[in-house]
This record gives C-alpha cells, structure tokens and sequence, in this order.
C-alpha cells in the first residue's frame, strides 16, 4: 500500500465533515484570519452545493462580482444567483432590479420566494454585515432565515436553507463573535501549519453534545476541495538521541513502594484518631500501670487549698 | 392542642395573607370565620393550591423547581413571587434540561404555564418537555439506582483524609408524592397531559414584526412586549387576586428562555458599552414587581457567558432571588480530570434568598456536580477523590 493509496483510504473515511457541512442546514460560520484567508473554501463550498443541484444565492458585499466568479466554469457561474451589494451597498443610483431594504431585505426576500428544494445562501461577508448592521438585527435576521424550516405549521413544504456566512474574525471584538457563534450550528477555524491549511469544524447539533474535529485540506486551482492527511510525523522535532530519558526513581535512599507485609501492616493499623471499640475498652479498663507513676507537688503561699471557702474568712 | 391550634393559624396565615391582597385590608391579621359556600365545620382550612407546600423554615409557599435534588439544596423549592435565574453553560445542553423540568412540573401539578422565548417557538417547547415518572415502581427504581451509586461510596473508609467523612453528606431525602416528581429526559410528555393543561405561549418573532426606533433610555421593544403580555395574563386570569370570584387559586408558572441574548434585541452579549445597557436590569426590576404581587413563579435562563461587561452580570444577580451556574466539562480542560469523570459539569449556587428572614437558607455543601445519567438528572457531591491514596 503506498502511501498516497493509504491517504484517499483515510480522507475516504473522514469524508464526513467538511463535504457534508450543508447537509445540517442552518448557520454555517466561517471563521477566518489574515494567515489563512477563507474565501477559497467558501467558494469551494459553493461549487460543491451548486454541482449537486442546490439553489445558490450569494450576498455579494466586500468583493466585486466579477473577482468572486472568477475561477468558476460556465455551467456553475450560470447556477449562481448572485446579489450584488458591493457596487451600490447604498443604493445611489436607485436602479429598479435593486432589491429594497438592502442585503437583510434581499435575505428575507430570498426565504420567502423558496419553493421546495435546499437553498444555499452565502454571505460574503458576515464581517461587513456586522460593520454596517446593528448587531442584534443581523442576529434575528440570520436566526429568523436559517430556522424558516423548523415550523410545523408551515402551509408549503421548505426546503432547508443553509446559510454559510464569512467572518473575518480578526475585525471584530469577542462580543459580536460570541453571539453569532452561539446561533450558528456549524462553526468552521482556518488554521494550519507550515503551509497546510486545517479546519476545525465544531458541530452543535440541538440538545446534544457538540463534536468536534480537525480536517486537513488544501483548495485546488478549480476550486475543489482536497481533504488529506494531517503534516507527516518526521516533521515534529524529536528529543536528542543521545542523552536517555532520565528515570527518577532509581538510586532513592527511601522506599516508594511497599511490601506485601508492608502494606498488610499499615491496612491493620489503627489512626490515633479514629474511636474503635478495641481503643474504648482500654480506656474503660483500669490501667494496671497507674501504680508506678505518682506526682509529687508542694503547695506554695499562694495557693487555696480549701475550695470552699475562697476568701479564707471562714473561722470553722 | 395549643400547637395544632398554632400549626393551623401558621398555615392559615399564608392563606389569610392571599385573601388580604384580593380585599386590600390594613391589617394582614384577619379571624377566618366559616366559608359561606362551604363545609360546616368551623375550624380554620388551609388554602391549599396543588403542588405547593409552605416551607418548614420560613412558612413561605414553595413550589418545586421540577427536580427533587435541586429542591434540597434551595431549602424546600423555589418561593412563590421569586425568579430563579439559571446562568447556562456554554453550548447550551443542560439548561434548557432544567428549564423543561420547571415546565412539565407545571402541567402535571395543573398550574399554568407562560412560556417566553425568542429563538424556539414555546408550542415546540411544550413538545419536547420530559415525560414524569408518575408511577410508583417507577420512582422506587431510581431511589434504588441513586442509593446503589451512593452506597459502595461511603463503604469505603476513609483512613487518611478522615476528617472529610465528618462533612455533611447531600442527601436526597424521601420526596412527598404531591410535590416534586421525578422526569424521564429520553421520553416525551404525554400529549394529553399539555392538551389539559393551561399554556400561554410568547413567541417573539411573531409579536414583533417591524423594527421600532428604540430610545436610548427606554426598554427594548421585545422586554416592553413581554411584560406587557405577562401583566395581561396575571390581570385577566387572576392570579394577583383581582378576580375573587375565582373558584381554585392556581400558581402561574412563567418560564423565559435565553433572555439577554441578541434574539431579544438586546445588545449586552455584543457590546461593552451598548445603548441600552440598562435594559435588562430594568426588565428584571419589573418583572419582580409583577411576580411579588402575585402567585407566580419564573424562571429564567440567560447566557451569561456571552455577556461583555461583568458589571452588568452582578447587577442581573441582585436583581434575582436565586441565581445557579451550569458549567459543563464539554470542551474545557476538566473533561479528562479523572477527578470528574463520572460527571458531567459543576453546579453553582451563586445565591440563595433571605425572604422574610435574616439570614439566608444556605445548604452546607459547597461543591456540587451534576451529571445526567441515563435519563436522571442528579446532583450530587463529588469527594470520592479524596479517597485515593
């Protein structure tokens, strides 16, 4: 088995995570820095639920169109509904295809136009999102659309809607970063090591522990996404050959452990203060060495050997 | 027969007190004559409402918070007109557990419930509320289960650290029939039980549709809403006695979830410094003047780990009567301390009230730890370790 055929054998098994990180629906939080940037892993997300058919829309509002398709072939580009807030965020030039009430509109908008079928909604970014938008109604708008599907009493049947937000994590206090984590149900870390980028994907699913897990990848140029081992092991530094671990315990001038007698002995052992019966006897019976000890004492002129009368005036 | 006589005007004096608020006399002291309606005998009749008892220490009504072991240690259950305040744990698995629990006590003691919530529509809520275990085999099933984990413990001796055998143990004394059950958190309620049962439901998405102008030295709009709705409820059904045609005295059950996060609008778990960061002590400070001025009970639970300015958590305690910490080990570096590996997380009493009294009811152990073991929530004592040689 080479070692490449033992990797796909691997990621074939830990497919789980990363692949299916829609497939829960609800928020999906992107967590990204300067070091590991996560646009290409949420472009590469969005070809992937675009090749299996999902309806996609994208909330365009820190790139411009233009650079987030590019990289996409024909067919996923003609699959993306993209809603463009980078141009005009403040809508100036009062064209009629701009969607009112400006992205959370388009949100809410994009909800209630679902007919059956998963809908995909990434936000690009969150960040800006959160730099424009008050907190708390970013935190209901976001709520509200990605439980939209939770309602029994829903007259037409929804499809789940995923929505996969992009947080640069970096801009913003751990305040606004809480709340959104607390709502999402899938957050995914960029990190990595000497060029390999990770992810680790916490997963809350409601009322169970949450799970987490580390998955190595790397974003081909087509952006798909490449699931591989962790870095090799001879890359870790290893502790110097020629000096032998050290081992404390020989050459002691005092036992560490104990003999079977040993321990039998001390097991038997009776604590000067625990209370048995053995010791309640003894103390009951009458000592047969109390004969040998006496004390010997000289009153001096001070003392008060009559204990009645204290004040000696006492003329009997 | 002087102390029956006093037992009785004791009770009754809890009773009486009731009556007073619906007649609004001067003097809370009042001779209770012979009902007119009722039986004719003339001895004083406590006012029994089902489900509650008067406390041992204080004669205040108690109701039970829905979990035996948590009752114990609050001296009794949790006193009529307070708000019991659950700070939750940080992935928000235990609390909602608890918040259930005080719920389904509600509906199998008939009291009615209010439910407030602005991430779970309360009518999911109600669904999924753990099933009682109403049948006596049942129960005596689990006190045999908790007292075999119990006894192999304290079996052992305790040879070196001996003082630690003189501590007082948590026991979880005999529980009553009528108040406090045990819930089985694997099985769902009975739907016949919640079709019985009286529910108001405040779903905070539904009442609020547009977005208000908010000023800076007002509440949020979703706490002026929910107090509205819950001053609406307590006038119209009565429970602050302003119907005394009533037949049955019932206890309001009032149950907030999540309060405080960003769903309800408000921007204290976002911000340091917010616009309003007063609205949530304002809500509190209602809310309790709406609780003590009648027969209700509420429950609380907040995300106090989400909250930016410390502060504002200390003035949210003073504001509560009873105020108790979930820390689950999930995630935190105690999850593989083999000292809390039967557990699954520490409870905290923050605060316990002093209700009429001058010192407050205080249990003697300090060091608790929850775990929910196959369907059971128990809270128990975790010294074992001290044990190890």
């Amino acid at each position: 088995v080479t070692l490449s055929e033992g990797a796909r054998a691997g990621t074939g098994r830990e497919l789980g995570m990363l692949d299916s990180l829609l497939s829960l629906g609800g928020l999906v939080l992107l967590r990204d820095s300067v070091e590991w940037e996560g646009r290409s892993l949420l472009k590469a997300i969005v070809k992937k639920s675009a090749l299996c058919g999902e309806q996609v829309h994208i909330l365009g509002c820190e790139v411009s169109e233009e650079e987030f398709r590019e990289g996409f072939d024909s067919n996923i580009n003609n699959r993306l509904v993209y809603h463009d807030f980078f141009r005009d965020p403040l809508n100036w030039s009062k064209t009629e295809e701009a969607l009112p009430g400006g992205p959370l509109g388009a949100l809410r908008a994009i909800c209630k136009r679902t007919d059956a079928g998963p809908v995909t909604i990434a936000l690009d970014s969150l960040s800006w999102l959160l730099l424009h938008l008050p907190c708390t109604t970013l935190c209901q708008a976001l709520h509200a659309v990605s439980h939209q599907d939770s309602c029994p009493g829903n007259s037409s049947p929804v499809g789940k809607v995923s929505v996969l937000g992009l947080l640069h994590e970096e801009l913003h206090g751990p305040g606004p970063v809480g709340a959104l984590s607390s709502l999402a149900q899938t957050e995914v870390t960029l990190g990595g090591t000497k060029g390999q980028a990770s992810a680790h994907i916490l997963c809350r699913r409601p009322r169970q522990r949450p799970t987490d897990q580390t998955q190595w990848f790397s974003i081909l140029p087509d952006f798909s996404l490449d699931l591989q081992e962790g870095p090799s092991v001879e890359s870790q530094p290893c502790s110097d050959p020629h000096i032998p671990p050290v081992d404390p315990t020989t050459h002691l001038t005092f036992n560490l452990h104990l003999s079977k007698k040993e321990r039998e002995a001390r097991d038997s052992l009776i604590l000067p203060f625990q209370f048995s019966s053995e010791k309640q006897q003894a103390l009951l019976r009458p000592r047969p060495g109390q004969a040998t000890s006496h004390i010997f004492y000289e009153p001096d002129a001070y003392d008060d050997l009559d204990q009645e009368d204290p004040d000696d005036d006492l003329d009997i | 027969m002087a102390a029956v006589a006093t037992c009785g005007s004791g009770a009754g004096s809890t009773g009486s007190a009731v009556a007073t608020a619906s007649k609004s006399n001067v003097t809370s002291f009042q001779r209770r004559g012979p009902r007119a309606s009722g039986t004719d005998d003339s001895g004083p009749r406590l006012v029994s409402i089902a489900g509650t008892r008067p406390s041992v220490r204080n004669g205040q009504l108690l109701v039970s918070t829905g979990l035996p072991a948590l009752d114990q240690l609050l001296g009794g259950g949790l006193a009529i007109g307070t708000v019991l305040l659950i700070e939750e744990d940080k992935y928000n698995i235990y609390s909602p557990l608890l918040f259930k629990c005080f719920l389904a006590e509600g509906i199998v003691n008939g009291h009615t419930l209010l439910v407030a919530s602005a991430k779970e529509d309360p009518a999911n809520i109600l669904q999924e509320l753990p099933a009682p275990l109403l049948d006596d085999n049942n129960k005596k099933e689990f006190d045999e289960d908790v007292y075999n984990h119990k006894t192999p413990e304290s079996n052992i001796k305790m040879k070196i650290a001996w003082r630690y055998q003189l501590l007082p143990k948590m026991e979880i004394g005999p529980v009553s029939s009528r108040f406090g059950h045990y819930y089985d958190a694997s099985k769902r309620i009975p739907q016949e039980l919640i079709e019985a049962s009286n529910w108001h439901g405040f779903f905070l998405p539904e009442k609020i549709s547009s977005t208000l102008k908010v000023e800076p030295w007002s509440l949020t709009p979703g706490y002026i809403k929910l107090l509205q709705f819950i001053q609406n409820i307590i006038y119209e059904e009565g429970f602050d006695g302003s119907n005394p045609q009533k037949k049955q005295r019932n206890v309001l059950r009032i149950g907030i979830q999540n309060l405080g996060s960003p769903l309800w609008g408000d921007d204290i778990c976002c911000a340091e410094n917010g616009s309003n960061s007063h609205s949530l002590t304002k809500f509190l400070y209602v809310l309790r003047g709406l609780l003590r001025t009648s027969l209700s009970a509420c429950i609380i639970t907040m995300p106090t780990h989400l909250i930016q300015n410390k502060a504002i958590i200390a003035r949210v305690t003073n504001l509560s009567d009873i105020v108790i910490g979930l820390e689950s080990f999930i995630g935190s570096e105690r999850e593989t301390n083999p000292l809390y590996k039967d557990y699954h997380g520490l409870i905290h009493i923050r605060q316990i009230p002093r209700l009429n009294n001058l010192i407050c009811d205080e249990s003697d152990v300090k060091d608790l730890a929850f775990k929910l073991k196959r369907k059971l929530f128990t809270i128990e004592q975790p010294f074992q370790f001290l044990n190890e040689k």
